[in-house]
């Protein structure tokens, strides 16, 4: 900061009170203010007049931002979600870039070093789980709030009523859909189990984020997949009747769904026989996991077969 | 210079090791990007939402400026004053998102906003005084040019000068001018009860 030539006869301005204050000065000008202040009472009377003015102006910058800021651990979660798409592509640029140059084996040696380099880094960094336990198959009738806290799109409740059915459930595109499994540390051979959900169901308003979505057991828990589409028919239903807030509706089932569903169904276990009502589901999703099992399935006819 | 065995042995593998430790770099970049956006991200995040934008919004843009931050790093470009450069990415981003969402109707008023959150306050007559006061506070902060709105905002955040002239393309004087001018209006409205 430039040197400031304090005439300690007069008084300072708000400026170079301010400079002092946030010490932008150098350590000439700001002795020579300090010297000025401890015999100037009208400096130091506006000296706290401004930072009066300060705290006034943070009180409001606060407010803007208080209670409105989502968690930290959901978008950070997102955000190396996306820095691993973006690190896949620009890898995968830069192996065709090499290729022309290095043999086969160095490449594949790269691509080794990448996978050690990436698990190494996610074991320090703690930031995908279950690397080392047995990941539980049935345990995931709700999600890990860290990794799906919710995420909604900016609609109101006109929007989601009225017009039935109008829009589609937005599809999932594949790289979403692995970074999901892969961040819950689902293996393929488990995923014939799950499907991937929406935690907030777009008919409420939800959004096709990662932070969104979490692969959800069909059958294996009592809370399964059909169980939260009833709830989810029953929540649109009382948003549209005006008898719940849109918000309170979102909050409930990004919280934990299955409170929302006993509070709301007036039971402590799921109703007998859901009707299949599979309209928020994501086919993609269905149609990649049954893809996923052909081949399994192929194994198992040529058994018979050998046997006799 | 030697011409020795040794040195043809260790000079061969060189180029394969230079390409190696390629993806390596990726994932130190990677873990930085997460480290920075750990210690800016919220202070960003605030910053953003001092331009009216939804939180929707101001999560996008966080999101896509540690995006760019992270392809700025992987280009190998300067390292120089990362914290500036996450603003002022930022920064352009929410002048874009705002433009763009005036250019469609959306807008958010700060009224709504600040009156919102009021302060719990012993007895009901201190909260109606307190929320008075905010309400004139606001009125005064809104009717400030844009850039002091701005200067005051990223001064808020924790910025230094030097990055706040960096991020709003100006001079350091003016920063300092347009801080103590800003501040001298607030003081002012608070003479006038």
């Amino acid at each position: 900061m430039r040197d400031k030539d304090v005439h300690l006869h007069t008084h300072l301005s708000d400026q170079d009170l301010l400079l002092f204050a946030d010490g932008e000065l150098s350590v000439h000008s700001a002795n020579r203010m300090r010297e000025h202040l401890a015999a100037c009472w009208t400096c130091r009377a506006r000296a706290t007049e401004l930072e009066g003015a300060i705290a006034d102006f943070v009180q409001i910058h606060q407010s803007r931002v208080d209670g409105r800021m989502p968690p930290a651990a959901g978008l950070r979660a997102s955000l190396r979600a996306q820095l691993a798409v973006a690190a896949a592509t620009a890898h995968k640029s830069r192996f065709r870039l090499f290729s022309g140059v290095f043999s086969r084996q160095v490449a594949l040696a790269c691509v080794a070093l990448l996978i050690v380099a990436a698990g190494v880094w996610r074991m320090r960094s703690g930031g995908f789980r279950s690397m080392g336990g047995a990941f539980q198959v049935q345990a995931r009738a709700l999600p890990d709030r860290t990794l799906t806290p919710g995420f909604t799109r900016d609609v109101k409740q006109a929007d989601l009523c009225g017009r039935q059915h109008a829009d589609a459930p937005p599809a999932v595109d594949i790289s979403t859909e692995q970074i999901v499994f892969k961040e819950y540390g689902l293996p393929v051979s488990a995923s014939k189990a799950y499907e991937l959900d929406y935690l907030i169901t777009p008919e409420l308003g939800g959004a096709n984020d990662v932070r969104n979505l979490w692969p959800e057991p069909y059958t294996s828990t009592a809370w399964n997949a059909h169980v939260k589409d009833e709830l989810e028919n029953r929540l649109h239903e009382m948003v549209c009747n005006g008898q719940i807030d849109l918000s309170t509706a979102q909050n409930e089932i990004a919280t934990d769904w299955i409170a929302a569903y006993k509070l709301h169904f007036h039971t402590d276990s799921p109703l007998p026989n859901p009707e299949n009502r599979t309209a928020s589901r994501i086919n993609h999703a269905s149609a990649w996991l049954v893809a996923l099992q052909l081949p399994r399935l192929s194994v198992f006819g040529l058994r018979p077969a050998s046997n006799r | 210079m030697t011409d020795s065995n040794q040195d043809s042995t260790i000079s061969l593998p060189l180029p394969a090791m230079a390409s190696a430790t390629l993806p390596a770099v990726h994932s130190e970049i990677e873990a930085e990007v997460v480290s920075l956006f750990d210690q800016f991200q919220d202070r960003l995040f605030g910053y953003v939402l001092s331009f009216g934008l939804t939180v929707h919004d101001a999560e996008d843009i966080v999101q896509e400026t540690f995006l760019s931050l992270f392809r700025h790093l992987q280009l190998g470009r300067s390292r120089r004053n990362l914290r500036g450069w996450v603003f002022r990415v930022g920064h352009n981003l929410a002048l874009k998102r705002r433009s763009a969402n005036q250019a469609s109707g959306i807008n958010v008023a700060y009224d709504e906003i600040a009156t919102a959150h009021s302060c719990p306050g012993p007895s009901a007559e201190e909260q109606i005084a307190f929320s008075q006061r905010q309400k004139r506070l606001l009125a005064v902060l809104q009717a400030l040019p844009e850039q002091d709105q701005r200067c005051l905002s990223l001064r808020a955040e924790g910025l230094k000068y030097r990055e706040i002239a960096e991020i709003l393309g100006i001079s350091l004087g003016g920063v300092s001018m347009s801080l103590a001018r800003s501040l001298a209006r607030l003081t002012r409205s608070e003479g006038r009860e």
